[in-house]
């Protein structure tokens, strides 16, 4: 076949970016083969038996990404996906290298893919995928996208791509006028939570723009219920209790995602018992309220990537919880988006560190948050953090960036997790 | 002024959430919150429209939103023109930010030639540039110097007679001068929480508050513990663009 030369070339690339860079350098093969043979992305891609599902949105993708993986794979499918570090295109060019033979062929009944959502409109257009999940249209960082309608027009372009499905959230206003241009015989396949969860939530789920109305229920895929790692979702098959990577009504609607988009998939193979039992079985998800033993210590990772999941992480923190580390990175160019956050339920802050730490300090302050301490240094923080005493309520509690969550992870010594991080 | 309970500061904050994105918004809660240190009991009315404007107003923050809103914003701003305009000759101090600078000046030139009249209370008006300005900004001010991050897609034209200061660092206006001042009415591009971050143009407009109330502003030990925060954020700018410390 035509790909083997670039296949070749590309795979001895990727063992001399690893030679010299030892765990890097993975888009770098990618970048070569789509130099050499443009086609060998889109071609592998459309090409598997049962197609190909986009998971795509301004937050979330990772997770549901995973539960949809792990649903498909619990009704016997063979399933290609990428690791989420690898949602460029060059990136996912490597990472179908992996596993491709000489021939372009990759095994696998279905591929589901996370993708960015600036980058999956600039390849969309050589995609054929059955099924496109669009999961929320967040304002993210205000140097990258400039508005929330320049979001809303990525992600058409790539729902435009759909050949049988759009799953998308009723409660996104965004999502729900993009929602009037899929033609039939294109479905559209709605997810959403009902008011009372949704007044549990008093400053709403982060969407740019709540929709007024909520999602019947009996139509589409409806959490009705969250109450800690547990959340009530109601499908048309039936009512079901889902077991939650971690607590919190992001992750319920994570799920009720990842069911909408697999009903789509699956069609009548669907099984609703089967798909909420893998669902269930996922372990919690690192950084984002995961607990995990360092140095004898329980500690609790909250990964922030956006203001609305800052938000929604600090409040569901335990209350009172009194031995909190917070640690802003390089990677939030200006923290100043950070300030609608209210932060205040935190009340006290034992260390702000970070490269942003003396920024995001300024901001806690403001917010009558006592910070005992400034610490830039986030590795002299984590020792100082991690050496005292167990804490009166809660657990140690490190609320980071993306930035500051890679610096803990190497400092502390812990496994790099590369499918955690979007 | 009477004696008993004095009626609390009244901090307008100006469609918070259409003019909140990059946390300009929230200018309006440090001012509220250097008074309350100060002693002088403050409070934040959020107004979505001239239906919320508070019969007394003692000084008013206008955010900064996304160009596709430009033209409502607009039309909810005009409703509340003429109170603007007199709160503005009366002294009251007024902090325009990015888009919400450019929607009181006198208009907002667009890429495809059309144009967002703006209010008319300031002079200038915003002109396309070729590429988005996005980074740090330095400004050297009659305040001191002022630090903080730009992200605006204009330039600012007109007001060169009338500017907050000039660019040492940044964009600003584009050509050399940042900002424009009338009594009391400060715009700029400084985005997010500039007063937080410049406490010396939160104090100049909290000593026109107080003066207002005949009483005088003096910032409180907690404000002054919190600006030594500030200023250390200030200088790690001020050393990555390889600039004097203060
Ligand atoms: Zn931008």
């Amino acid at each position: 076949m035509h790909y083997a030369p670039a296949i070749l070339i590309g795979r001895i690339v990727r063992t001399l970016a690893r030679m010299r860079k030892p765990g890097g350098g993975s888009a770098v093969p990618g970048l070569v083969v789509n130099k050499i043979a443009p086609g060998f992305l889109a071609r592998t891609l459309n090409g598997f038996p049962e197609g190909l599902v986009i998971v795509t949105g301004s937050s979330g993708k990772s997770t549901i990404t995973k539960m949809l993986v792990a649903v498909l794979r619990a009704h016997g499918k063979t399933v290609f996906t990428n690791p989420s570090t690898a949602n460029i295109s060059q990136g996912l060019t490597s990472a179908l290298l992996e596993q491709a033979s000489l021939t372009g062929h990759i095994d696998g009944d279905i591929a589901v893919l996370e993708m960015d959502e600036g980058h999956g409109a600039y390849i969309a257009g050589s995609l054929t995928p059955r099924v496109v999940t669009l999961t929320n249209v967040m304002v993210d960082q205000i140097d990258r996208f400039h508005d929330s309608e320049m979001v809303q027009a990525m992600l058409a372009k790539i729902a435009a791509r759909a050949t049988e499905a759009v799953v998308l959230n009723a409660d996104d206003q965004y999502l729900q006028d993009l929602a009037a241009g899929v033609r039939s015989p294109v479905r559209v396949e709605r997810f959403g939570v009902t008011t009372e969860v949704l007044e549990a939530n008093p400053r709403g789920l982060g969407y740019a723009q709540t929709a007024t109305a909520r999602l019947p229920r009996g139509e589409g895929v409806l959490v009705t219920r969250v109450a800690g790692r547990e959340a009530e979702i109601s499908l048309p098959e039936g009512d079901y209790t889902v077991g939650l990577p971690a607590r919190g009504t992001h992750y319920a609607v994570d799920a009720a995602t990842a069911l909408g988009a697999a009903r789509q998939a699956l069609g009548t193979a669907f099984r609703a018992g089967l798909a909420v039992a893998a669902i269930s079985s996922i372990p919690a998800v690192f950084g984002r309220g995961e607990v995990v033993s360092v140095r004898g210590r329980q500690v609790e990772f909250v990964l922030v990537q956006n203001p609305a999941s800052f938000q929604l992480n600090l409040d569901s923190l335990e209350p009172g919880t009194d031995q909190i580390l917070v640690a802003i990175g390089s990677d939030v160019r200006d923290p100043s988006y950070f300030w609608p956050v209210t932060t205040s339920g935190l009340g006290r802050v034992l260390i702000a560190s970070g490269s942003k730490a003396h920024e995001i300090a300024l901001q806690l302050a403001y917010d009558d948050v006592a910070v005992d301490r400034i610490e830039s240094d986030l590795g002299r923080a984590l020792d100082d953090f991690l050496a005292l005493p167990e804490p009166a309520v809660g657990l140690k509690t490190i609320i980071f960036s993306a930035d500051g969550m890679r610096r803990t992870r190497a400092h502390l010594g812990l496994a790099t997790n590369s499918e955690e991080l979007s | 002024m009477t004696q008993g309970e004095p009626r609390p500061l009244t901090i307008v904050s100006v469609l918070p959430e259409l003019l909140g994105g990059n946390g300009d918004a929230e200018n309006a809660r440090v001012l509220a919150q250097r008074a309350r240190w100060a002693g002088q009991p403050a409070e934040v009315i959020p107004v979505r429209s001239a239906a919320d404007l508070p019969p007394q107003v003692d000084a008013v923050v206008v955010g900064s939103g996304t160009d596709a809103q430009l033209n409502p914003v607009r039309d909810i701003l005009l409703g509340m023109a003429d109170d603007l305009r007199a709160w503005a000759t009366a002294g009251i101090p007024i902090l325009a930010v990015g888009t919400g600078l450019e929607l009181l000046s006198w208009g907002i030139e667009l890429q495809d030639g059309s144009v967002v009249e703006g209010l008319g209370l300031v002079a200038g008006r915003a002109v396309p540039r070729a590429a988005r300005a996005t980074g740090d900004l330095v400004v050297t001010s009659k305040h001191g110097r002022l630090i903080g991050f730009e992200n605006h897609a204009r330039n600012f034209v007109g007001a060169e007679a009338s500017a907050l200061g000039t660019v040492a660092s940044g964009i600003g206006n584009g050509a050399g001068a940042e900002g424009v001042v009338m009594g009391n009415v400060i715009g700029t591009h400084l985005h997010g929480p500039v007063l937080a971050k410049n406490p010396v143009l939160a104090d100049h407009l909290l000593r026109a508050v107080f003066a207002a109330r005949g009483t005088e502003y003096v910032p409180a030990e907690r404000a002054l513990q919190i600006d030594g925060i500030a200023k250390a954020a200030r200088n790690q700018i001020a050393v990555r663009l390889g600039l004097a410390t203060e």
